[in-house]
């Protein structure tokens, strides 16, 4: 019970706020997918990976490299092959009903109206033909639709179809309680065994159920008879009552109230909603509470709040070594970046100060800890920043000729203003140029020469020239000592 | 500070005077008056690198030396010098104090010089600073030790 309140005291906002958003956009997929193939699968797949995790668990090396294989054809293969169905749930929708629409607010189709709209045309002699799509995407057995977006009702169906309309010769096509599409042509279907009886819509049904997974209404202008188009199958339909209940079927409505049907729909969109966090936050869970994981890692030490008047000099290390413990997951996805160890200057003094690396100077990503620190303390020189004028002394390397001397040397400017903290600056007395060679001199002459600071935080005054102009001559002299 | 190859030779060498033999330093014949000490000042009249001292004089003065030649000195000359005093040879490898020389200097001229012994591992740029016992510079010489 203890270690339960620990763990329930440990959790931060930021914490509650991470599961209930990734709850939200996993209660979103659900939603977007629900009913479809792509869904079923994807829960498939969900579960072999499951199924891997304890496999692998449990040590079970083929298995769980089987599985692995598995799931990862699988993936690709959900996108190959319901591409259609993925497109049709992602174009089909709003931003409105992408991010926060109820599932439940999709407007039920007018079954009973649209049953008794169809067999009056059949009682008038009209021919009709109405798509309802299935789960699938119809796009490619229809073609040339023009774009309606009417309300269903038995009125608009009889014009739609009325034999003076331009569009009559085309399919409909009913989604919710809209006529999205009329004047669709459907694909024909090119069996043989059809009945002679059977024209043209009723090919146009069958071309189209084929394919997909659609239902196909289809009034026949000669004989006034109504068929329904499912599965591969012509059904004909007696009555209003069985053309009703076939759709009913077709749509997945209930024979149940309006209002019970909202309620269980808001039922279940709760318990998606529930299953949804819970998923979620054992998924927090295992990621951010299980401590399984030890790795090193040297972090370059960053110095911030450094009094604006001073330099550092110096310090006693540049990197600190820290053991972070965390979950594998974790702490393998951890970047250069999200590790840090940064040191406070803002009181430091000038001279050599030494500061204890504390749990409050490393920066960690949410979810890893601090097991351990090296080195415990850290000793930063600070100083202030200072001016010197330094003479230039000429580095000659090589060797002279025999029996000559360097007699004379003069260097303009003799001296140059350096930069540099001002401990640093005591210790140096002179600036030299870079290696000159001496076996390449003529009798005598000039040439320029290039300063080298020493050491590197030492900089030249900007109105300093980093060259120098070096005049010499060379004397003869004899191993007597006479020139 | 050099302790290895570091051959400490301060002759001193007073003008016009007679080397006293069997001894380390020598001193002039010629003593200044004691009312002239108190308002001369000691005065560096000649500071030079060379590669050895004979005869009492710098022998193949110059600005660079090899490494080769074994020994580099450092001699001065003052002139007038009021009053026994001591100076320094401070040599300077690249900033880094390498060996300190205390000469002495007897009135009322003399010269003195320091040498050190040259190692591989000498090349480089050098300076002698020549002071006082209060540390004032008389003058500093630059050379390098090369090849």
């Amino acid at each position: 019970m203890n270690r339960f309140l620990a763990l329930v005291s440990s959790i931060r906002w930021q914490d509650v706020v991470d599961i209930l958003i990734n709850s939200y956009i996993l209660l979103r997929v659900y939603v977007l997918f629900q009913g479809t193939n792509a869904f079923r699968v994807l829960v498939g797949v969900t579960s072999l990976w499951i199924a891997q995790e304890v496999a692998a668990s449990l040590g079970l090396i083929l298995t769980s490299w089987a599985i692995r294989g598995i799931t990862a054809a699988a993936a690709i293969i959900i996108i190959v092959v319901f591409r259609n169905e993925i497109r049709s749930v992602l174009q089909g929708r709003n931003i409105k009903t992408f991010l926060w629409g109820l599932p439940n607010r999709d407007q039920q189709t007018p079954v009973d109206a649209i049953a008794d709209s169809v067999f009056q045309m059949a009682g008038k002699r009209i021919g009709a033909l109405i798509v309802f799509p299935g789960n699938q995407d119809l796009g490619e057995v229809t073609h040339g639709g023009i774009p309606w977006n009417g309300q269903v009702s038995a009125e608009m169906l009889m014009s739609v179809f009325w034999p003076q309309n331009p569009v009559h010769d085309g399919a409909a096509i009913i989604e919710g309680d809209q006529i999205t599409e009329v004047g669709v042509l459907l694909r024909l279907s090119h069996r043989q065994d059809l009945p002679s009886q059977y024209g043209t819509r009723h090919r146009a049904a069958l071309g189209v159920v084929e394919a997909s997974d659609a239902l196909v209404v289809v009034v026949s202008e000669e004989r006034g008879s109504v068929n329904v188009a499912k599965d591969r199958v012509l059904t004909p339909m007696q009555d209003k009552g069985m053309l009703s209940q076939a759709l009913k079927q077709h749509l997945k409505m209930p024979d149940f109230s309006p209002v019970r049907q909202r309620e269980r729909e808001r039922l279940k969109f709760a318990a998606a909603a529930c299953i949804s966090f819970l998923i979620m936050a054992g998924i927090w869970f295992g990621f951010t509470r299980s401590q399984d994981t030890i790795i090193a890692l040297n972090v370059p030490i960053e110095y911030v709040n450094r009094p604006s008047n001073y330099d550092i000099l110096d310090t006693s290390v540049d990197e600190a070594r820290l053991q972070l413990v965390g979950s594998g997951a974790l702490i393998k996805s951890l970047g250069p970046g999200q590790v840090g160890v940064r040191v406070d200057l803002s009181k430091a003094a000038v001279g050599r100060n030494t500061f204890p690396i504390t749990q409050a100077d490393i920066v960690l990503p949410p979810g890893i800890s601090l097991n351990k620190i090296q080195p415990a303390t850290l000793d930063v020189t600070l100083d202030v920043p200072s001016a010197k004028d330094l003479p230039v002394q000429v580095d000659w390397i090589g060797r002279l000729p025999e029996n000559t001397a360097l007699t004379q040397v003069s260097v303009t400017p003799e001296t140059v203003r350096v930069i540099g903290g001002s401990k640093t600056l005591e210790k140096v007395n002179s600036v030299y140029t870079s290696p000159t060679r001496l076996d390449t001199l003529s009798k005598s002459g000039s040439f320029t020469a290039q300063i080298v600071l020493s050491p590197p935080s030492l900089k030249l005054a900007p109105s300093c020239s980093d060259r120098i102009t070096v005049q010499y001559r060379q004397e003869d002299i004899n191993p007597s000592g006479k020139k | 500070m050099r302790l290895f190859a570091l051959y400490l030779a301060f002759f001193c060498i007073p003008w016009n005077a007679t080397l006293a033999l069997g001894q380390q330093e020598a001193i002039t014949q010629e003593q200044a008056p004691a009312n002239t000490e108190s308002v001369q000042k000691l005065c560096l009249k000649q500071a030079v690198m060379c590669e050895r001292v004979e005869n009492l004089s710098p022998v193949n003065p110059g600005l660079v030396f090899s490494v080769s030649s074994g020994q580099v000195c450092c001699y001065t000359s003052f002139d007038p010098v009021p009053k026994h005093t001591v100076i320094y040879h401070r040599w300077f490898r690249r900033d880094e104090l390498s060996t300190q020389t205390r000469l002495r200097l007897y009135p009322s001229k003399w010269s003195t010089y320091s040498v050190i012994q040259l190692r591989e591992t000498d090349k480089g740029p050098w300076r002698v600073e020549i002071i006082d016992q209060n540390g004032h510079i008389f003058d500093v010489l630059r050379f390098s030790i090369t090849d």
